[in-house]
């Protein structure tokens, strides 16, 4: 009984972390001028999961939240980076809003 | 009608052809023959400064350059992969035709000064055949070809064609561009040569302006156009999806440009 709620509870904070974790932080080399990134960001808005875009030229980063309950492929996404003309090097599932991550990008943190 | 050729070998002994700088115009040197002309219009709506002709897919630019109070033209392309595009330009030029120079339509001189317009209109492809996407830096390499059609004020049009390409590299904090153009018809070839060189006082990110101070430096050498090289001074602003860039050459000629992205 003790390890069935266990499985349970850990189940259950699976599916939450996973409810929760809807921003993709990608790593993006290239990133270097702001007027042609804006392809970037045409781009991913294009996805209907799509709902907020971050770019940072600092950080090499591009983030994509996406609606609740939906999601978009890692190939989708490299795909869509290399539309526009650049190198996605790794892609992190992340719970952090978009609000938190301009946040931390303005104030120096990322 | 006289042929096209007979007419150019009556020019053929007036090599001092004035150039025309990326905005300046023709008859520097108190010459302006209609080939000449078209050579030089030709020379100046091939010639950008530095702006990347492929946007990204599905990208459509616009550009609107203004020259001296002599020259403005407009482009737009549009990019269905971020390895090519396609657009077409109309550039609307003046040159000055002083008093007894020939130059006319039907070649007879005239008594006083003359302006005219000339309206070139032509169609171009851009392909990017290498990129290199590094940590903290972008190279890449573009290629392109033009043609066009030049009408000076009568009813006679002119072809030429234009190759070119260039190599460019970038950080956030410097550029550097390398770009050549030949240009060709059945009477005339010549070539163009731009160095640019760009440092940024600080760092831009995606949502803020970005400012560069660049200088560029033109070499002119072939059969028509005056040997010799231009320096200008530009400074180049943007911000997302706008461009604005204004410099002044050697000579005090003022040039301007805007970009915008879609």
């Amino acid at each position: 009984m003790t390890v069935r709620k266990g499985l349970l509870a850990l189940l259950a904070l699976v599916a939450t972390s996973l409810a929760s974790a809807d921003t993709i932080e990608m790593t993006v080399h290239g990133l270097v001028c702001g007027f042609c990134a804006t392809g970037v960001e045409k781009t991913l808005r294009k996805n209907p999961a799509t709902q907020d875009v971050v770019i940072s030229l600092e950080h090499r980063l591009v983030a994509v939240t996406t609606r609740p309950g939906t999601d978009i492929a890692d190939a989708a996404l490299r795909e869509a980076l290399q539309d526009a003309g650049y190198d996605v090097k790794a892609i992190v599932r992340t719970s952090r809003t978009a609000a938190a991550i301009r946040q931390q990008i303005s104030s120096g943190g990322g | 009608m006289t042929s096209l050729r007979h007419r150019m070998s009556r020019y053929a002994g007036m090599r001092r052809f004035g150039y025309a700088s990326r905005f300046g115009y023709a008859s520097r040197f108190g010459y302006a023959s209609r080939f000449g002309c078209a050579l030089t219009l030709f020379a100046v709506m091939t010639s950008g400064a530095g702006a990347r002709p492929i946007a990204f897919a599905d990208g459509v630019t616009i550009m609107s350059e203004y020259g001296a109070e002599t020259m403005r033209e407009y482009q737009a392309f549009y990019a269905p992969s971020y390895r090519y595009s396609f657009g077409a330009g109309h550039l609307s030029f003046k040159s000055h035709i002083p008093a007894g120079a020939p130059g006319h339509s039907h070649g007879a001189p005239s008594l006083t000064d003359t302006e005219m317009t000339h309206g070139v209109t032509y169609l171009r492809f851009n392909y990017l055949p290498k990129r290199w996407n590094l940590e903290n830096a972008q190279a890449n390499i573009f290629v392109w070809a033009s043609a066009g059609q030049v009408r000076d004020g009568t009813d006679d049009l002119e072809f030429a064609g234009n190759v070119g390409g260039q190599f460019d590299y970038e950080t956030r904090r410097v550029y550097a561009s390398l770009r050549t153009d030949l240009h060709e018809s059945s009477f005339f070839r010549h070539r163009i040569d731009t160095v640019q060189l760009g440092v940024a006082p600080y760092k831009h990110d995606y949502d803020t302006m970005a400012l560069w101070f660049l200088v560029q430096a033109r070499q002119y050498s072939g059969e028509l156009l005056h040997h010799g090289t231009e320096l200008s001074a530009l400074v180049r602003l943007f911000k997302r999806k706008s461009w604005i860039e204004a410099g002044v050459t050697q000579e005090g000629r003022v040039q301007a440009m805007l970009m915008f992205n879609f």
